[in-house]
């Protein structure tokens, strides 16, 4: 990034189904957090702008579309601009890249990014629709064409095709569960924390075949933000910045069937050659990464796309305890998706604030991981037939 | 999610998509895909033309679905089918007493089918029914 930008404080709430939590009051807890996280303190009039990620517009809370005036009024701040950003489940990443761009351009010094969704105000199945299971599933296409599809169909399509074309098995995707719900116990802000054996996940209930209810992340709430900063004033607001090396968004078809492949996407490729090339760094240069494992067949798809090992392997380095969070480069620490939750706006970013502590080595010591480079990477992918993905690279140096 | 009204203009823009399998054809990388549209979305060429999908096709890639949306009796078998003469088209199985009997490279026709009812209007489209061998 040509323009330096470095985060000085993160906020976010345990993620989960919070009953007791308006969307407001979690926007308003995630940004006290934040706030309060900044070493050398901070003033709400040092903030200049904001990006306000929130996916769903109102339609989960039975509330208008949501604005920028909508955090504006939350977090009692009118005299800042505020864009509300929606670009599918990499929203909260989008938003955050979005508020990078703000600092790395010179127009702003310091500026906040928010996520926030609230997925479990409507019972189940209502949630689950209205996150894009819908019976016709529109969006401007003919019913015949979107008849049945919803978020595990379209993921089980990619499965199958793993299972055909890499010889992949349910019992790889499995073991995917299996390690971010282990992960997920040790984590504070997870919204499972318990852990699962291949038999749990084997026996639980097709979902979608090949993917059972617990190959299938959570509808969950939750919030998180973050500030960042031109990086030649970060050392005023903490000892401990850490940088925003690379930032980027990567597309591919909206239709499902225009994909070139059912075993790659390419927004993710083009997402984290971005990133990459961004930071002047390589898949190898990272120390570990959260990535976006909506489903467990999915993350495996992910590791390969954005280049950490070669495709079809990913199941392999999975069953050496690769990916673990002692193993080499591990993945999803905080639990993941699977485990920790996936409050669509709020995932990205609160991927970014698990990084942020990581990279700072302030989590629980069992669940702290092993820094060499200090480089951390974080990914979503999502949107109509998951054609949009976000890569960001966070480092403790320059 | 806002269901559009059997009489709503794309009901009507997508007649010939729907009932003439209408697709479109890029003349510059020869992708092709559906409804009809004035850009290629693979490479971006406005040299694109009118291409008629053809009905049959091999399954590149399925699902069987025991949680559909409501008023789909489950399971339904979710399919991505390689068109034959190119291109590929997304539907849903019928008429399959067996789902595991749907596999890659089953082979497959489009057959017209009643899709949805809305305020007592029914919709037709295409589902894909299983091709008997021999
Ligand atoms: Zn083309």
């Amino acid at each position: 990034m040509r323009g330096k930008v470095a985060i000085i404080g993160v906020g976010m709430i345990p993620f989960g189904e919070l009953f007791e939590m308006g969307l407001e009051e979690m926007v308003q807890q995630a940004y006290i957090n934040c706030l309060n996280s900044v070493d050398k303190g901070i003033s709400t009039k040092d903030i200049k702008a904001a990006w306000f990620g929130q996916w769903s517009g109102g339609g989960m809370i039975g509330q208008g579309a949501l604005c920028g005036a909508s955090l504006a009024t939350m977090i009692g701040n009118r005299e800042i601009p505020i864009t509300r950003t929606e670009n599918g489940c990499p929203t909260g990443s989008d938003a955050f890249r979005n508020a990078c761009l703000g600092v790395a351009s010179g127009v702003y010094d310091v500026v906040l990014a928010m996520g926030a969704e609230k997925m479990r105000d409507k019972p189940g199945v209502e949630s689950l629709i209205a996150a894009g299971g819908g019976g016709g599933g529109i969006l401007g296409l003919h019913p015949s064409w979107m008849l049945g599809m919803g978020g595990p169909v379209l993921q089980a399509l990619y499965a199958t095709r793993q299972m055909h074309e890499l010889g992949y098995t349910m019992e790889d995707y499995a073991r995917v569960a299996v390690k971010n719900h282990h992960n997920g116990v040790a984590c504070p802000y997870a919204h499972y924390r318990f852990e699962v054996t291949m038999e749990r996940v084997l026996n639980s209930p097709i979902v979608c075949w090949p993917l059972h209810l617990l190959d299938c992340c959570p509808q969950t709430d939750g919030a998180a933000c973050a500030i960042v900063c031109r990086a030649d004033i970060a050392k005023s607001f903490t000892d401990k910045p850490v940088y925003v090396l690379g930032s980027n968004t990567g597309l591919d078809h909206k239709n499902m069937w225009d994909k070139h492949s059912f075993v790659e996407m390419l927004s993710t490729v083009r997402a984290a050659r971005g990133a990459f090339e961004m930071a002047g760094i390589k898949p190898d240069d990272v120390d570990f990464a959260e990535i976006h494992d909506c489903f467990t067949n999915t993350e495996l798809m992910n590791l390969e796309d954005i280049g950490f090992c070669k495709k079809g392997e990913a199941a392999n380095l999975l069953r050496e305890g690769y990916w673990n969070r002692d193993g080499a480069k591990p993945i999803n620490p905080s639990g993941g998706l699977k485990a920790h939750g996936h409050p669509i706006a709020a995932t990205g970013i609160g991927q970014i604030c698990e990084n942020y502590w990581q990279l700072r080595e302030e989590v629980e010591p069992e669940r702290q991981v092993k820094l060499k480079n200090g480089i951390a990477l974080s990914h979503n992918v999502g949107g109509d037939a998951f054609g949009v993905s976000c890569v960001t690279i966070l480092s403790r140096s320059l | 999610m806002v269901q559009p009204a059997p009489a709503s203009p794309l009901f009507w823009r997508f007649n010939p998509e729907i009932y003439q399998r209408m697709g479109m054809k890029c003349s510059d990388c020869g992708h092709i895909t559906y409804p009809r549209r004035k850009i290629c979305p693979e490479c971006g060429s406005f040299n694109v033309k009118e291409h008629q999908l053809s009905k049959t096709g091999k399954v590149h890639t399925f699902c069987i679905n025991w949680t559909p949306p409501p008023n789909l009796e489950p399971p339904i078998v979710n399919v991505i089918v390689d068109l034959d003469g190119g291109g590929r088209y997304q539907g849903l199985i019928t008429e399959v007493a067996n789902p595991e009997d749907v596999t890659i490279g089953t082979k497959v026709e489009m057959v017209l089918r009643k899709v949805m009812t809305d305020r007592g209007l029914n919709i037709y489209g295409y589902k894909f029914r299983l091709v008997e061998e021999g």
